[in-house]
């Protein structure tokens, strides 16, 4: 019988920021690149164009060297309104998913717009508030179409190849799909959202298995978004609703749950030095009020006060050596977590 | 079913909600006027909450922790739009604008809508139980100083509007009455006051985003010394201050006459009420006594009220609040509405009308009746109306041209003017509108349906109508 695995809170990165620059504004999503960038996709503040330069693609290191940004808010030609998902092809382009704007764009790494695909329908080549993305073995494009319910597949070029899924309850069938992923194994896993559940499907879309069910217990889930593989086969879940992060074993079984420990990011730190009235009224402040005091016990109201926690976790990742990135949406940053043991 | 009853169902629901669509009113009209008030006094056993909250806050990102004023006005307004309680939500605002917290001295959303959502759920009940709930209310104890309220050092401010706005109006006690009040509410603060007041003074948001805010009683800084409030003496506290406040006869007639300006009919603003008398002194007198029949509770009041030949006798006496205009107006031509980007355009329209949700321009909250009026809002008002019965594909409109088709293939002008402001509210218009009505329809043609050519023109001349009608001065009113 094997261990069950640890994961112990490493760093995290971020610091929030709507006008762009060092930081994130809402992230949602990330990407891994080889070369040891990481993509990090802000959704923004609000819609109105002075909160525009909130939306954006920002590439920093795994210590928190800010390298630049990408696209940016706006409804024209690479600009984004609510980016959901975002993925890198082999050749380290960049892909930006838009709920709002029903498209996918796409950019070289430089930040140079290279096209984008897509408008509002439910045929083929359509979108109705495309969501999460995940490259397949033979690097075609894998897109969740959110309100159509469905999974499609497209080549780079935004070729539509087929697709699977339809609105219902039944296997294989989804309620506004938000995650998807692809395993070493090529297998597909989709965070059904609103079904409460995840659905895992071999490379042509063929149903393998479905795990969860609405709740708040190990191994349920409430709007279950981003989800992820790692090397092991274990499978990690935003579980959004419930402001955590759920780990399965390969079958299903529940391994692991986390609910965040963030404690302040290089670039927090540098904002608090040249900002020290607030670090010193917190030295004094208790940072995790007790519970009584809080207006109510939910998982939510819980991650709006205590700043450490996740709050709307809506991505996760995990690299090669097992670093797993939680996209900790309302609280600007990525939380970082080193997974050991689970032989 | 007839005319009258349609005509007065109309009126509740625009009184006691944001409007109701033709369908609607038919279908409440079948229930019985009564059995309507009822179920609109009993929120709480309406099925069918909304239960697109997972959906608002998936695709509004900011839904989640309200990063700036916009974001809990439009979140406020998507539930006006689509809520399936409206009197929950209408009351909800009426408390909003007698009991305010503002935006701009607080500066947390979050905060702000929490204050709101306490409104939604004891908004109908006990009166005591919602002055306890304020005075524990962070955004209230941030907006009206009293986390600066100490022991020694007490700050008037909440005590002083807690007696002259909140509960009794100006007269109806002393100076020093303000001041054991507020003694009485020393110690009543916010759990980590210094790390909020600094972050909401630098307005930051660094270095995670948004805290939310928690009551905190400080038993040792609180004044726990003798006290004389309204002829009581004792080591008062701030419950104590509100069991009397509540027993005051005042107090019942101040909260009446409220009810009475928001529901009924316009009365001059509060700061007037100490020298000019109620509109309908029996009607007061009437809301005063069911408070104290029945333990300060609202509902029952607004049951009175509702029954009331007043009420029904009120129909267009008052003008309407922007959230009026514009959710009422979304509501007809539209009713509901998925999330979407356009949510974000709705709140800015209020905001130029004159009303900015979480943000009233004092702690009297809005000024109600004519001066919701003036050039500039007027503008505003009837431009956003115009606009959005120029959309046809809209669900509302086509709804009403549908049934303006089936009413007969050749409709006359008069035939066509009178569908339409039967179908618009009904709306009561004046002759002098209806003739200038009668001739813009005359001008367009006969309306006819009986040919693909006829029907494109007449839609436009029905939308035209229906452009017009929502300029008239009458649906200003309601």
């Amino acid at each position: 019988m094997g261990t069950q695995p640890i994961y112990r809170y490493s760093h995290s990165i971020g610091l929030f920021s709507n006008m762009g620059g060092m930081g994130f504004c809402h992230p949602v999503d990330l990407a891994l690149g080889h070369d040891g960038v990481m993509y990090v996709l802000s959704r923004g503040n609000y819609d109105t164009a002075v909160q525009w330069p909130g939306k954006r693609v920002t590439m920093c290191t795994l210590d928190e060297e800010y390298l630049g940004e990408l696209s940016g808010g706006g409804t024209g030609d690479g600009q984004i309104m609510w980016p959901a998902g975002i993925a890198l092809d082999r050749d380290g382009n960049v892909y930006v998913s838009d709920e709002a704007l029903n498209r996918v764009s796409v950019f070289r790494k430089s930040g140079e717009f290279l096209g984008s695909w897509g408008s509002e329908g439910s045929g083929d080549g359509e979108f109705n508030r495309p969501a999460g993305m995940a490259f397949d073995q033979d690097d075609n494009l894998l897109v969740a179409d959110g309100l159509n319910c469905r999974i499609q597949r497209y080549t780079r070029d935004g070729r539509y190849l087929g697709g699977w899924g339809r609105p219902g309850t039944s296997d294989g069938e989804f309620n506004v799909p938000w995650g998807i992923t692809v395993d070493r194994a090529g297998n597909v896993y989709v965070g059904d959202w609103r079904n409460d559940r995840v659905q895992k499907f071999d490379a042509d879309g063929r149903h393998l298995n479905t795990w969860g069910s609405s709740g708040r217990g190990d191994g349920e889930f409430r709007r279950p978004a981003g989800v992820t593989v790692d090397q092991d086969g274990d499978i990690y879940i935003a579980d959004w609703g419930n402001e955590r992060v759920q780990v399965l074993g390969p079958d299903g079984e529940f391994r692991a749950g986390l609910r965040g420990e963030s404690g302040l990011s290089k670039w927090a730190k540098e904002w608090f030095a040249a900002n020290p009235d607030e670090f010193n009224a917190r030295l004094g402040a208790d940072m995790e009020p007790p519970m009584d005091r809080l207006s109510s016990g939910s998982s939510r109201d819980r991650s709006a006060s205590i700043e450490k926690l996740f709050w709307g976790p809506t991505s996760v990742r995990v690299d090669g050596r097992l670093r797993v990135y939680v996209v900790d949406s309302m609280r600007h940053r990525i939380q970082i977590y080193q997974k050991s043991g689970g032989e | 079913m007839s005319q009258s009853d349609i005509d007065l169902m109309a009126h509740l629901m625009r009184r006691a909600g944001f409007g109701a669509t033709r369908e609607e009113l038919e279908r409440y009209v079948a229930q019985g006027y009564e059995t309507v008030v009822e179920r609109l006094l009993d929120p709480e056993n309406t099925p069918a909450e909304l239960d697109d909250e997972d959906l608002i806050r998936r695709y509004h990102t900011d839904a989640n922790d309200m990063p700036v004023k916009d974001s809990g006005q439009s979140y406020w307004l998507y539930r006006m739009i689509n809520t399936p309680r409206p009197l929950e939500e209408k009351l909800t605002l009426f408390w909003h604008g007698l009991l305010p917290s503002g935006y701009t001295k607080v500066s947390r959303t979050m905060v702000l809508l929490r204050q709101v959502d306490m409104f939604r759920r004891f908004g109908m009940g006990s009166f005591h139980t919602l002055l306890m709930e304020l005075s524990q209310d962070p955004a209230m104890l941030y907006y009206l100083d009293n986390k600066d309220n100490h022991d020694g050092e007490p700050n008037e401010n909440y005590g002083r509007e807690l007696l002259e706005l909140f509960s009794m109006g100006v007269g109806n006690y002393t100076e020093q009455d303000v001041f054991e009040a507020s003694r009485a509410f020393t110690g009543w603060t916010i759990y980590n006051a210094d790390l909020h007041s600094v972050r909401t003074e630098m307005m930051t948001n660094h270095p995670y985003g948004k805290l939310d805010w928690q009551f905190e009683y400080r038993n040792e800084d609180h004044d726990d010394g003798d006290k004389a409030f309204l002829g009581q003496r004792g080591a008062l506290n701030g419950q104590d201050v509100i069991d009397i406040i509540c027993r005051q006869p005042a107090t019942a007639r101040f909260i009446s006459r409220h009810l009475y300006n928001f529901f009924v009919a316009d009365e001059p603003q509060v700061p007037a009420w100490q020298t000019v008398p109620p509109r309908d002194p029996e009607a007061i007198d009437l809301l005063a006594d069911a408070y104290f029949a029945n333990d300060y509770q609202i509902r029952p009041m607004l049951r009175i009220l509702f029954n009331s030949d007043f009420f029904k006798d009120s129909a267009f006496a008052k003008v309407k609040s922007p959230a009026e205009v514009v959710v009422g107006t979304v509501r007809l031509v539209g009713g509901h509405r998925f999330p979407g980007l356009e949510d974000m355009v709705l709140a800015g329209e209020m905001a130029l009308m004159g009303q900015e949700l979480l943000d009233p321009p004092s702690v009297e909250g809005w000024h109600t009746g004519t001066e919701w009026i003036n050039s500039g809002a007027l503008v505003q008002r009837v431009n956003f109306a115009v606009d959005q019965f120029g959309d046809t594909d809209k669900a509302g409109v086509r709804a009403i041209i549908d049934r303006i088709r089936a009413s007969g293939d050749v409709l006359s002008p008069e035939r066509l003017v009178d569908t339409c402001l039967d179908l618009m509210g009904p709306v009561r218009v004046s002759e002098g509108t209806r003739r200038e009505l009668l001739g813009q329809a005359a001008a367009g043609g006969e309306i006819r349906f009986d040919s693909e050519s006829e029907s494109r023109r007449s839609v436009e001349t029905v939308k035209k109508i229906l452009q017009l009608i929502v300029s008239t001065r009458e649906f200003q009113m309601c």
